[in-house]
């Protein structure tokens, strides 16, 4: 596959080309709005106390969910989103990993090797122990 | 090549020593090692030996110059690492990664010196600040030193942000990154407005950099509230650092972009930077008069050295070129000095220095030569830097200009004065350094002191490795 | 459409992001302000990428030009990224101290 296969969408700019995404837009709408209005109407009322409470996939409630999170969540948190967008210099390559053959590999190779580096690191230094 | 990658190799030597060497005491001499290695395989490659053959698609350009001014940064690097690292390690338990949060910026700094792509540059600056805003926040349980990072932070990606919209604008009008297509692309075809504001947005996010007012709000607030050590770091071979890729991007860009050349739509250059350099110099020296703590002076006095080095930014000449490389080693030399004796003291304010002369004659020795530098007194290297700079802005025929510059440092001579007549003319009881100097710190600051002196008295030591 | 459409959304965009830095006190926010002002910058760089190939594909089918604006966007991503962990790690240090991500609590070296 070329390089420039970053590039090939086709040119589509006229109104006309809008047209069935305004109408999915307009039976998406209408199709939510009927489904709530129906139901609100139609559906038995039943107020009950358990109703208002929070649904914490059908287990009992432990509390409040605004309390300070223990530390590590964040650090795992932090270190996801430094791997996870990465993965972003996968992407061009991925579309021309033949064109760029064993050099390019070398290179990805290379890459990843830094991450594995970091990795090591994250490990050894314990951030990723989760019980105390 | 070998700057670039070695520093990133080392980084991660470093990391990996603090995962895996448990003696702590080990960590400064492998950070040593590494950067003398580092510096000979800079020298080897100035000299044609590049360890590493990677074709770079022309975004990255290696020219003597480049690989001079590395050579001078890393060299006050190695420096900085041998007079401080005793004060590295006492800032908290980490310290092999701060040095290998050092050797990631001085990776910044290689690819600032050689970049030939705006995405270089972009990434240059990135790898160089982004380690900064950790070492500046190191200290983690004091509240300033929080704020300090915060605040650098949030200003250091703003500054980002400003500069990714120029780079996107001079993309839109040019169609390239590339630092020479944008020349040729310019010439031939007509200035457009586009690029003219990607300039300009350029021009305001490297003034945030180097805290040239009225962009440096954040730089007192950052510089002080900093560890010390880290200070030192930052105020001096970043700061550097930074004007050489300020001085580098915008060579390639006056002419062409200038009101002379294009009268529609061009800027008048000259006029916007003696706006900033004026306004630099006299926000810096005027509130540094009034600072009560040195370290704080020491920020100001920062920002008025910067609008002396924006100079070279004002007239784009071989003597300015010149300057640039002299004020750079000689502003390292004598802010790495001038910080290696404030983490000593007890007390940051003037009176902190009261009696200085007295119970350490050597600091108070070395602090004199380094702030007579920093304030551009004949015999040391702060002279010629200034006068190198002044006469490359006479040669462009702006007398006036080099008076304002002259008038300034006039009055910065005040304010670091008081220190020295603190330390030689008033008396304490007590010692007011709060640690023995070692001997470490001792030959290191005779080597800064005989830089700055044999760099005065004869500053082509250094300026001939630009045309050997 | 017109390339001065795709100027102006990124310039609104990136002028909400400014005026969301300059006025806003909540830290976190501060940040996503900053976000918004790179991304800004991303959704310009691709609408330039794509101005430039459409004007080259006219000479040249199988042109090249363009594809290294959408480069840049990765990499602007990636050091986005990069500046997200290391803030967001300032800002819970600072959490840590002053329970609180009001950055008017960041006044202490104003003397």
């Amino acid at each position: 596959m070329p390089i420039h296969s970053l590039l090939d969408a086709t040119v589509v700019n006229t109104a006309n080309n809008y047209f069935p995404i305004g109408v999915q837009l307009l039976f998406a709408a209408g199709f939510v709005a009927t489904m709530l209005i129906m139901s609100a109407l139609l559906g038995p009322k039943r107020k009950t106390s358990d109703k208002l409470a929070n649904f914490e996939s059908g287990i009992e409630i432990t509390g409040n969910a605004r309390q300070p999170m223990a530390i590590k969540y964040f650090l795992v948190a932090i270190l996801f989103v430094l791997f996870d967008v990465e993965v972003i210099f996968f992407y061009p390559y991925a579309v021309n990993f033949r064109e760029l053959g064993w050099a390019g590999f070398g290179a990805v190779a290379m890459f990843v090797g830094f991450f594995i580096v970091g990795f090591t690191y994250i490990i050894k230094k314990g951030a990723l122990i989760w019980e105390d | 090549m070998n700057a670039i990658i070695l520093s990133a190799i080392f980084g991660v030597v470093l990391m990996m020593a603090s995962a895996f060497v448990s003696n702590r005491s080990l960590y400064k001499t492998i950070a040593l090692a590494c950067l003398v290695l580092l510096v000979g395989a800079n020298i080897a490659e100035t000299l044609g030996y590049s360890f590493f053959t990677i074709d770079t698609h022309n975004m990255l350009a290696f020219n003597k110059m480049g690989l001079f001014f590395n050579t001078i940064c890393f060299t006050a690097t190695l420096l900085y690492v041998f007079i401080s690292s005793s004060e590295i390690e006492r800032v908290d338990n980490y310290t092999a990664e701060y040095f290998a949060l050092i050797f990631f910026s001085l990776c910044g700094i290689a690819i600032l010196t050689s970049f030939n792509n705006l995405l270089m540059m972009f990434l240059g600056i990135e790898i160089m600040s982004i380690p900064l805003y950790i070492l500046t926040g190191s200290d983690k349980r004091n509240l300033k030193s929080n704020e300090a990072a915060l605040k650098y932070f949030l200003m250091g990606s703003f500054s980002t942000g400003i500069l990714l919209l120029g780079i996107a604008f001079i993309y839109g009008a040019t169609g390239s990154f590339g630092l020479e297509s944008i020349k040729v692309g310019t010439l031939q075809m007509q200035l457009s407005i586009l690029e003219v504001t990607g300039c300009i947005l350029l021009l305001i996010a490297f003034a945030f950099k180097v805290s040239a007012a009225p962009f440096h709000f954040w730089t007192p607030d950052v510089y002080d509230g900093a560890p010390s050590v880290f200070t030192s770091f930052m105020a001096s071979i970043i700061k550097v650092a930074g004007f050489y890729a300020f001085v580098k991007l915008f060579e390639s860009r006056i002419e062409t972009t200038s009101f002379a050349t294009n009268p529609a739509v061009g800027v008048n250059w000259h006029l916007l930077f003696a706006i900033l350099i004026i306004a630099t110099l006299f926000v810096g020296n005027i509130t540094a008069v009034f600072q009560q703590s040195v370290k704080r002076m020491l920020a100001y006095s920062s920002i008025a050295q910067a609008g002396f080095m924006l100079f070279a930014l004002f007239s784009v000449n071989a003597f300015s070129k010149e300057g640039l490389y002299l004020y750079a080693a000689g502003y390292c030399l004598a802010t790495i000095g001038i910080f290696a004796v404030l983490v000593r003291m007890k007390d940051y304010t003037f009176e902190g220095f009261n009696g200085l002369a007295k119970h350490e004659p050597t600091l108070a020795f070395a602090t004199t030569v380094c702030l007579l530098s920093l304030a551009g007194i004949p015999l040391t290297v702060g002279f010629f830097a200034k006068y190198f700079m002044l006469a490359a802005v006479v040669k462009q025929g702006y007398a006036w200009l080099a008076i304002v510059g002259v008038l300034f440092a006039g009055v910065s001579i005040y304010y670091y004065f008081r220190v020295i007549a603190a330390m030689y003319f008033k008396s304490a009881d007590e010692n007011p350094a709060a640690v023995a100097t070692s001997s470490t710190v001792k030959i290191g600051l005779a080597v800064v002191v005989a830089g700055i002196i044999i760099l005065g008295v004869w500053p082509h030591a250094l300026l001939n490795f630009l045309y050997f | 459409m017109p390339i001065q459409y795709y100027i102006a959304l990124a310039v609104i965009l990136f002028s909400i992001g400014v005026v969301g830095v300059l006025t806003r006190r909540n830290a976190i926010i501060i940040f996503m302000c900053i976000e918004l002002m790179l991304n800004a910058t991303n959704l310009l760089l691709v609408a330039f990428s794509k101005m430039h190939h459409g004007a080259a594909l006219a000479a040249d089918a199988a042109t090249k030009v363009g594809v290294e604006g959408q480069l840049f966007v990765f990499f602007v991503m990636v050091v986005a990224a990069a500046e997200v962990s290391v803030g967001l790690a300032i800002i819970v240090m600072m959490y840590r101290n002053v329970h609180s991500v009001d950055i008017n609590f960041l006044n202490r070296l104003k003397n």
